[in-house]
């Protein structure tokens, strides 16, 4: 058993984590989230350098044949600075979608997708907010040689910027939930764009007699998929929690009340002490659940487990993090509460924690 | 990042089970399924641990040349998981756990010849003298006095809190040397080869739970070689300090008791009806409620692999007290959620028929017997080995040196 990583991940974290800290450091976030751009091209570019966009891919899909604690180790990364770059939804669920797809167009997008010439957009959500595909509405009706696809889908993030959508909708009427290609100025699309409260670019979607393309994969597919991303997703969580956990920590011991560090009041140093539990909790149950998906032993309880803590314990982390900061940490100025939100969206995306508990306690 | 998935590991799960599932006596099967506290009923954990050592599986976590296994960190784990699902009374872990490591690394030679064979066969049972009625979490406070007298110390004072004193044939102490100085620096660490020294006296506490699992022992000039000091005279504190780095490998931790309480309060809310109608397992509150439980004792099972395959985890100098913090409130919250489900089954106090041997027919189910004592005894978990108010002070201040 070793949950350490290797000296080549340890190489990838430094050399993206010397990238992040010196071009996306908080200020340099700030200012993307406020501009036009729905995230900084430069970076994507420098990802794509990185061969991060590849990375999770076998080599016969054209990939790196990285593995999922590759991810792990730099979405950690992502987590700590904040990035609002779609590495999630664009690679880990709509490249993996069309990874394993075996139709021609799917190929050739996802030839761009790894390339980093194109971006697309994962349309998932209706929502219901979880990760079961049993909850997918939308149904994609035959039409001549092809099929169309109707209704709406949310939360689609990077959904009005991206070059083509992966939607997930039922076969027919009472189909199994399956997986399609449509073009991003395909007729009949109208999106609402938006940023959510944690800077990212998303988009409502509604599909009106919209042409797609069947990307034919297994059901079991869209489960793997699905479950790869939420450990990156959870990743990147841990990530934000051990970045406020240290800037909490250094705060509370130089910001000074009644002639003193508040870090010597008891109260505030068993809050600190309480962040550091949850976050050993929620890092421990990444890195677990990361070494058993590299061996094909994850379960589906052992991803909720991942999902529900990492929500649970990072709302935690996140509110005792503002709390400890007093006013300061309720301004938009202060990179802690949009950690917070950065934590509040990882738990509301895929099944919060509440909905996981109780798929947990029912066996 | 790899976990070992080898065929032999199945092999090696098999081998083990089925020496879980013939070894044991009845009375053996009996005292786990009627442990209500880390701490097993004496006499059956006692004959259990004899089998373990026959079968030479007493020690997984010792060093092979001085009786431990050499086994893996996953079979380690097997080792640990099926113990639990066959419902076997835990080892205790003063010996084990606490001395024997601790004498291996800092004994002498003739304190490990005399004392090893009998920690590891378990014809030796050793009592932990620390805690007295004014030094609780200011355990360096203490002031249980040992005065040098030619070759031996002459013991004044008393210990409290001693678990299972009144079974144990031997006992490890901090006493005060020297009032010199700061109160850590005049502690030593003494080895008694007896529990009935002329002078010394046992007297069992019995608990919220009905049993008499703590003790106090009180010594009034009671004269021991000073060959059984471990380390140097005024020296104890680095000692107990060095013992508590060993809680760190005692074994694969809580968790998996803990996981296994959950089951068996799933087991019972099936066959338990809810007032709203239908069985109680399927209340989707009691689902909540049990689901969120089940993922942190998950987490806590993930930070002791973690610590148990030598990741960096282990070398926080928080460790111990997360590690003890996570394990005693999850302990509590499990029987507290054991407690829900018995509801009122759970207030008749049964001590007859959790008593190992009494052939007494519990009232209700054997869940509905230990849930109870179970969460009476737990309620000690936060307060002992340091309570987790003094924890979190622990943990706050490592992070101001980090």
């Amino acid at each position: 058993m070793d949950f350490n990583y290797s000296e080549e991940q340890q190489m990838l974290r430094d050399s993206i984590g010397k990238y992040l800290e010196k071009s996306y450091d908080f200020d340099a976030r700030q200012k993307l989230v406020r501009g036009e751009a729905p995230w900084s091209a430069e970076a994507w570019q420098q990802f794509a350098e990185f061969g991060l966009l590849a990375l999770p891919f076998s080599e016969e899909q054209g990939g790196l044949g990285g593995s999922i604690s590759d991810c792990v180790a730099f979405a950690e990364l992502f987590g700590k600075h904040l990035v609002i770059e779609p590495y999630t939804s664009a690679v880990m669920l709509a490249g993996a979608a069309l990874a394993a797809s075996g139709e021609a167009a799917a190929q050739d997008t996802f030839a761009k997708v790894i390339g980093g010439e194109a971006v697309v957009a994962f349309a998932f959500e209706e929502g219901h907010g979880t990760p079961s595909p049993a909850h997918i509405t939308m149904t994609a009706a035959v039409e001549g040689a092809g099929c169309v696809l109707s209704g709406e889908k949310r939360l689609v993030i990077a959904g009005a910027d991206a070059d083509a959508l992966v939607v997930a909708a039922r076969n027919g009427e009472g189909g199994a939930p399956a997986l399609f290609l449509v073009e991003a100025g395909a007729a009949g699309l109208g999106s609402r764009a938006y940023r959510t409260i944690d800077g990212r670019s998303a988009a409502d979607i509604r599909f009106d007699h919209v042409k797609a393309t069947a990307l034919d994969l297994l059901a079991t597919a869209l489960d793997d998929i699905v479950a790869r991303a939420i450990i990156v997703q959870c990743a990147e969580a841990v990530g934000a929690m051990g970045a406020l956990c240290a800037i909490t920590t250094e705060y509370a011991m130089t910001r000074k009340q009644f002639g003193v560090p508040i870090a010597t009041f008891q109260a505030i140093a068993h809050r600190l002490a309480d962040m550091k539990i949850a976050y050993c909790k929620a890092r421990a149950s990444l890195l677990y659940t990361t070494a058993l998906a590299q061996g094909g032993a994850a379960s589906q309880r052992d991803i909720a487990i991942l999902k529900a803590q990492c929500g649970k314990l990072g709302r935690a982390i996140g509110e005792a993090a503002i709390q400890t900061h007093g006013g300061v940490g309720t301004t938009d100025e202060l990179s802690v509460g949009h950690y917070h939100k950065r934590l509040i969206a990882c738990d509301a995306m895929f099944g919060d924690h509440a909905y996981h508990f109780r798929k947990i306690g029912a066996g | 990042m790899n976990i070992d998935f080898a065929p032999e590991l199945e092999a090696f799960r098999a081998n083990v089970a089925e020496f879980f599932a013939t070894a044991p006596t009845p009375a053996i099967r009996e005292a786990g399924r009627k442990t209500t506290s880390v701490f097993a009923p004496f006499k059956e954990c006692m004959e259990w641990h004899r089998l373990l050592f026959e079968k030479g599986w007493v020690a997984p976590h010792w060093p092979k040349e001085h009786g431990g296994t050499g086994w893996s960190v996953e079979q380690r784990f097997i080792f640990a998981e099926e113990y639990r699902k066959a419902d076997l009374p835990p080892l205790l872990a003063q010996s084990l756990g606490m001395v024997g490591p601790l004498l291996i690394d800092l004994g002498t030679a003739e304190q490990k010849a005399r004392y090893l064979p009998g920690i590891l066969s378990g014809d030796d049972f050793w009592a932990q003298g620390y805690s007295e009625p004014n030094s609780g979490s200011d355990l360096a406070s203490l002031s249980c006095r040992a005065e040098p007298d030619g070759d031996d110390y002459i013991i004044n004072g008393s210990k409290i809190w001693t678990t299972y004193a009144h079974h144990a044939n031997r006992m490890f102490m901090l006493v005060r040397t020297s009032n010199e100085g700061k109160k850590q620096q005049g502690i030593t660490f003494l080895l008694l080869d007896r529990t009935d020294y002329p002078g010394m006296t046992i007297r069992p506490i019995i608990g919220l739970d009905g049993f008499p699992e703590q003790c106090e022992v009180f010594f009034e000039d009671v004269r021991v070689p000073q060959s059984g000091r471990v380390g140097a005279e005024n020296e104890g504190w680095s000692v107990a300090k060095h013992l508590l780095t060993h809680e760190r490998g005692v074994s694969s931790g809580m968790s998996p008791t803990l996981m296994r309480y959950c089951q068996r309060a799933r087991q019972a809310a099936a066959a338990t009806h809810s007032p709203f109608g239908g069985m109680l397992a399927d209340d989707p509150v009691f689902q909540r409620e049990l689901g969120e439980l089940e993922a942190d004792i998950a987490s806590l099972g993930h930070f002791e692999k973690l610590a148990i395959s030598g990741h960096e985890v282990v070398h926080d100098p928080a460790f111990p007290s997360i590690n003890k913090t996570m394990a005693s409130e999850l302990t509590q919250r499990a029987s507290t959620v054991m407690t829900q489900v018995s509801g009122v089954g759970g207030l008749a106090r049964q001590l007859e028929a959790l008593r190992v041997g009494s052939n007494v027919e519990p009232l209700g189910s054997e869940f509905d017997l230990i849930s109870m004592p179970l969460y009476l005894n737990s309620r000690a978990t936060t307060i002992y080995a340091g309570s987790n108010e003094v924890q979190r002070d622990l943990i706050a201040r490592s992070l101001a040196g980090a």
